[in-house]
């Protein structure tokens, strides 16, 4: 790593970034375009909604939008005395509503069919005019969008935290250990395949996932505790090395080899719809490209002085690995990670486009934009969210540039 | 060389056998009944040899269908699980009784209860439906097709309730059916009482052999032999024969359009860096490259295949090809038709292409070497096409390793929009359709086919440049 020497400028690492990746003014400018869109993702409950942010009904004031959130959480109750209205009709003494007072669900009778921007709506003032139409039975197309904006940055963030964790643990122990530097004694070894099919085995036979993984997790310490028991017998003794590199490889090879989206249609297909499912499905199925980034990377760091200083100090190999050598090689990956909010959302949209995944009332910008076909009226509604997708995606493709420009020694003048 | 190429060819093996065992573990698990799926009967046979007949076909389609194996060569399960639950002809019934025994642990007493709701079921099928039990008797059909698929305990009792007060409403049904559905009732009881369910914490490994349901489809497979189709019975082979040739017909126009545009233009932005052209030619194909290809169809067909804009070029199918036209007449229809998808299948990879090309060519010219070219005199035209293009191909080979899986899944999307019945399509229908031959097929076909893209993109690879040695590490 090149680190900048001038004495007037902040000398550590992530700052050089920092000022290296301002002076790509288009990834700069990306960059804050993506936060206001975060903006937007975050707030799309007061921006667009069909309740009132507060209203006042029959002599009482009410927070029909804060309420739900604690509804959510189950720690309030819904309004009672509001159970039964209509939010669009309802005749409030006062409300305050969103800028776009429609829900994404919410059907307008009157301006169903594809009713287009620019035309004549049937609506009862400016304010409730549907700024970029409707689609087929009255849904709001802006409300789906600003809607859409959080089901899309929600994918590319979770199923992209999904693929880094594992991406660069599996990435950064194959290029740190490689075939022969990690080992274990045949004590540790033996007692971890008998206690992880145990592990294993009760998992599944309890079928809880969280559960699952407690006892998966307890049965490796014990397979670490009782190997003790073992050591004394010489057979058991002796350290043999892991090929975690070979292993690691060919686990990305098969998922490289296996069609990506094939995987993901088929784990979708068979099970229920939820968006959940498609963001761990992809992060799942995405992280290859991490691992092999944060691989190469740590075959560069693994031979560098303060590795070596470490290890001189006897510091143990995990210890090295996690605090030292990891640290020092995320950098790159911030570019793959990039890339790769690029690619889910491009993934979410395309299988939410074939109608897979998502529960079928949920409208996100793939969908919307399925619901698209030929005629002159429904231009708008495949313009926009194709719009929407292509922006984002092009946004975040353009940081992925500006963090490679940034980031990349080989690209550096 | 030869021995890297016969290592690679051998690590294939295991590589390939662990997604034949991905596929296949997915596939057992989904939800949905083939055989019922291909039968298509209804349940409701008027008599006790009605019923029997029609689970005597279900068995037969079941055995043709190979799905009466047991799964896999051996399978770790615990003590309660009986060895041969598999032999239990209908899927969801076996199900119900695998959640049984993790229930209860007791197989004696739940197969027991299972052979009597069995007995139950003919004695209720071989009472002559009449006018004043009719009503009756759907409402005890119902509830016995209960006993068979559900094992909550408040369920079953509540349909253990139901059936007694359904039957108790008529003479000629509590006289025949009476005792047997307290004998059911006592069976299911039995289950309770005896229930053994910390035997489940024992594991058992059961040894099944080579007659098992992965064995024969992989040892078919790799003897050409891939199954029929869940659908219409047709030979896997065929369906998908017919698939590949639209996509090998879209794919390799593309490619080779791709190549043909990518590698001029990279090479010509590079040439002309920085200036006007190269900002131009750069920007627009980065916004095409950025351009969802589900989108550019949508906007395609909706402006030019057959919407209110322009109906220029058809937007489904294929074309009907007339034996009475001549081969031009014939070309010029499959262009009409094809043009669209070509278009969406091309644009994407153009893109990504000619900027990485252009890339390497950047980081070519940059080179000591063709400093030293130009030093000494050669003119542009050398230094670009002679010196500087082979060593800019090697990012452009690797990419032709990826060319492959890209190509299936793009013709997911514009063969599902364009409706051309390439492989895209075939798969997209059979797993939705859960078609599992044809699906297992073209995900098999395509591992291989990428396996090999990267094989023959590391050779070509060492072809480009001699200073990558594989036999030595």
């Amino acid at each position: 790593m090149t680190i900048a020497n001038s004495i007037e400028l902040k000398q550590d690492y992530w700052s050089y970034v920092k000022r290296q990746f301002k002076k790509n003014k288009r990834a700069l400018f990306s960059l804050y375009v993506v936060g206001f869109m975060a903006l937007i993702a975050i707030f799309a409950d007061v921006l667009a909604n069909e309740k009132p942010i507060v209203c006042k009904y029959e002599g009482k004031t009410y927070f029909p939008i804060f309420n739900e959130y604690l509804v959510d959480l189950k720690i309030g109750k819904p309004y009672a005395e509001l159970n039964n209205i209509s939010w669009i009709d309802a005749d409030f003494d006062f409300a305050i509503r969103p800028p776009i007072p429609y829900s994404p669900n919410t059907q307008d009778i009157l301006n169903f069919g594809f009713v287009s921007p620019f035309g004549k709506q049937d609506v009862k003032s400016i304010r409730w005019r549907h700024w970029l139409g409707t689609e087929s039975i009255g849904r709001d197309v802006l409300s789906a969008l600003i809607h859409g904006t959080r089901i899309a940055f929600m994918v590319g963030l979770v199923s992209m935290s999904i693929a880094s964790v594992i991406g660069i643990l599996l990435g950064s122990i194959a290029g740190f250990f490689g075939d022969n530097r990690l080992k274990a004694s045949r004590a540790t070894l033996f007692m971890f395949i008998i206690t992880g099919f145990f592990g294993f085995f009760y998992a599944f036979t309890f079928g809880k996932i969280l559960l699952g993984l407690i006892i998966i997790l307890v049965s490796f310490i014990l397979a670490y505790l009782l190997g003790f028991i073992l050591k004394p017998i010489p057979f058991f003794k002796k350290k043999i090395a892991i090929p975690v590199d070979i292993l690691i490889q060919r686990l990305i090879e098969v998922l490289v080899s296996i069609p990506g989206l094939f995987l993901i249609i088929a784990i979708i297909a068979i099970a229920k719809p939820s968006i959940f499912l498609v963001m761990v499905v992809i992060g799942l199925t995405s992280w290859t490209e991490i691992a092999r980034f944060i691989r190469a990377e740590l075959l560069k760091v693994r031979s560098l002085e303060f590795i070596e200083a470490a290890e001189a100090l006897g510091y143990p190999k995990w210890r090295i690995l996690l605090r030292h050598a990891i640290p020092n090689s995320v950098g790159p990956v911030l570019i793959t990670i990039a890339f790769g909010i690029a690619a889910a959302i491009l993934i979410e949209s395309f299988l939410s486009f074939l109608g897979l995944g998502i529960p079928p009332e949920t409208l996100t910008w793939g969908k919307l934009l399925s619901l698209a076909g030929g005629g002159k009226s429904e231009l708008w509604v495949a313009i926009f969210p194709g719009f929407a997708i292509f922006l984002t995606v092009t946004l975040f493709n353009l940081i992925g540039e500006g963090l490679t420009d940034a980031l990349d020694p080989r690209q550096k003048k | 060389m030869l021995k890297y190429i016969l290592k690679r060819l051998l690590i294939f093996i295991p590589t390939l056998f662990v997604i034949a065992l991905a596929t296949f573990y997915l596939s057992v698990n989904v939800p949905g009944d083939p055989v019922e799926q291909m039968l298509n009967s209804n349940n409701d046979a008027g008599s006790s040899a009605g019923q029997k007949a029609s689970e005597q076909a279900y068995i037969d389609k079941r055995h043709e269908l190979g799905l009466d194996l047991p799964v896999f060569y051996f399978s770790i399960s615990n003590q309660a699980m009986p060895k041969n639950l598999y032999e239990i002809p209908k899927k969801f019934q076996r199900q119900n009784l695998n959640q049984f025994i993790k229930k209860y642990g007791n197989w004696n007493e739940i197969n027991i209860y299972y052979n009597q709701v069995q007995k139950f079921s003919y004695l209720v099928s071989d009472i002559p439906s009449d006018s004043t039990n009719a009503d009756i008797l759907i409402n005890i059909k119902d509830d016995v097709q209960n006993l068979f698929l559900e094992n909550d305990d408040k369920l079953l009792q509540y349909t253990f309730t139901n059936l007694k007060s359904n039957i108790a409403k008529d003479s000629v049904l509590e006289s025949s059916l009476a005792t047997a559905l307290q004998q059911t009732n006592f069976d299911y009881n039995q289950i309770k009482e005896k229930a053994t369910p910390n035997k489940k914490l024992i594991p058992a490994l059961h040894w099944y052999g080579t007659q098992n349901q992965f064995h024969q489809w992989i040892t078919n497979f790799f003897k050409g032999d891939f199954g029929i189709s869940y659908q219409d019975g047709r030979p896997v082979k065929t369906v998908i024969w017919k698939a590949v040739r639209w996509t090998l017909i879209l794919s390799v126009i593309s490619i080779i359009l791709t190549y043909l545009i990518a590698v001029p233009l990279g090479i010509f932005s590079a040439a002309k860096k920085d200036s006007l052209m190269d900002q131009g030619i750069s920007t627009t194909l980065f916004i095409l490259y950025s351009l969802p290809n589900f989108w550019v169809a949508t906007l395609l067909i909706l402006f030019f295949g057959g919407g209110d804009f322009f109906d220029i070029y058809p937007a489904n199918g294929v074309g009907q090809l007339e034996p009475t036209m001549s081969w031009i007449q014939q070309f010029w229809t499959r262009t009409h038709f094809l043009i669209l998808p070509i278009i969406c299948f091309t644009y994407g990879g153009l893109a990504f292409l000619s900027r990485q090309m252009r890339g390497a060519m950047i980081n070519t010219l940059s080179q000591d070497y063709i400093r030293t070219a130009r030093a000494k005199g050669l003119n542009e035209e050398a230094v670009l096409w002679k010196h500087s293009l082979k060593n800019s191909l090697i990012p452009i080979i690797t990419l032709f390793a990826n060319v492959f899986p890209l190509l299936i899944s793009g013709a997911v999307i514009i063969e599902f929009k364009f409706t051309i019945p390439g492989m895209g399509k075939t798969a997209y229908e059979a797993l939705l359709a859960r078609d599992y031959p044809v699906v297992y097929t073209i995900v098999m076909f395509s591992a291989i086919l990428t396996l090999i893209g990267y094989l023959i993109a590391d050779i070509l690879y060492a072809w480009v440049d001699p200073r990558i040695k594989f036999d030595k590490k």
